[in-house]
């Protein structure tokens, strides 16, 4: 991940196309009304996206370090009960990271 | 303004009001400042991407996308399916919208999840200008806190193995509260069933080909049921 052209011109991009979907609503509303499927798509698409993140990431951390997937398993289940129970987003995030990294760097 | 009448803590400070905005930005820009050097992206890329995209989970998720080095195409599509969700934004603020052109752009630009519901829950009579304020406060938070992550990942000498797990933590806690704001659970089990086809088909772009497979999925679900 050093080619900064191919990262800024990412940049400009991405920044394009959120800005156009936040400016969608306000310059064609009466577009949006007959197309209300477009909402629906919104509605469903990111918690298959996020998902698939979760899933592709973490797979790709276990592979990278050469496991078994044992300690991805472990630190995963932590941060979705502890999302689940407590609705403290850095919370989870900061102990389950916690936990990935003495089980990679102690155990 | 009027004062004739005037009751209640009307001109609150738009300082105040971004303070529990504060408190979630500041700490997950240092997250996306830390994880983006991390991966070998340069500080300052960090900050313009705070700047220009201002997207948390689009952010998040081009990382690992730039690191594959995936064509632009490819991440812009990923950026218009995980952001389609701020088509609903807009609507509801239709009318409270400051009348100058910058102004009101850049309240269209800066309207992310946060900003979004500290904006619905102010008085129709907040004057615009509060809440444009609101809107770059806000934004502001989040690029401090990019700059600050940056740095710290930038002076980190050697990277701690394991600490890249953070982003995946991310994307959990992200998934738990889509999962909790679900009108079906249908979108997990594409999800689900998407990713190993993918793998098997086109092992080296099985995030975009899972991506894909969930669109037409969620598309031909929506066809079926909807219009008949």
């Amino acid at each position: 991940m050093n080619d900064n052209a191919y990262i800024a011109l990412t940049i400009i991009v991405m920044g394009g196309v959120t800005f156009a979907i936040r400016a969608l609503p306000f310059l064609g509303a009466r577009w949006l009304d007959k197309h209300p499927q477009i909402k629906r798509l919104g509605a469903f698409l990111p918690l298959s996206i996020m998902v698939l993140l979760t899933g592709h990431t973490l797979l790709d951390i276990g592979r990278s370090y050469g496991g078994n997937y044992t300690a991805e398993g472990i630190a995963i289940a932590v941060v979705i009960a502890l999302q689940w129970w407590q609705r403290k987003a850095l919370l989870s995030i900061g102990v389950g990271t916690l936990i990935y990294l003495v089980m990679r760097n102690v155990a | 303004m009027s004062n004739t009448g005037a009751v209640g803590p009307i001109a609150r400070s738009p300082l105040l009001l971004s303070i529990p905005v504060a408190v979630g930005y500041i700490p997950l820009g240092t997250v996306f400042g830390f994880l983006f050097v991390q991966a070998g992206g340069a500080w300052w890329l960090a900050i313009a991407s705070s700047l220009w995209v201002y997207a948390g989970a689009a952010q998040f998720m081009m990382i690992p996308m730039l690191v594959a080095g995936l064509p632009i195409p490819t991440i812009a599509a990923a950026t218009f399916v995980i952001n389609l969700r701020h088509v609903f934004y807009g609507l509801s603020l239709l009318q409270s919208l400051p009348r100058h052109p910058w102004a009101k752009s850049y309240m269209v630009f800066g309207l992310t999840d946060e900003t979004y519901s500290v904006l619905t829950t102010l008085p129709p009579n907040t004057p615009a200008a509060t809440r444009v304020w609101v809107t770059l406060i806000n934004h502001v938070w989040w690029v401090i806190g990019t700059a600050i992550g940056a740095l710290i990942g930038g002076q980190a000498e050697t990277s701690l193995a394991g600490l890249d797990f953070a982003l995946v933590a991310l994307f959990a806690v992200l998934a738990v509260e889509q999962w909790r704001a679900r009108s079906s659970a249908k979108p997990l089990w594409i999800a689900i069933a998407s990713y190993p086809v993918a793998l098997i088909t086109w092992p080296a772009h099985a995030l975009l080909v899972a991506i894909a497979l969930c669109v037409l999925s969620a598309v031909l679900l929506d066809y079926l049921s909807h219009e008949r």
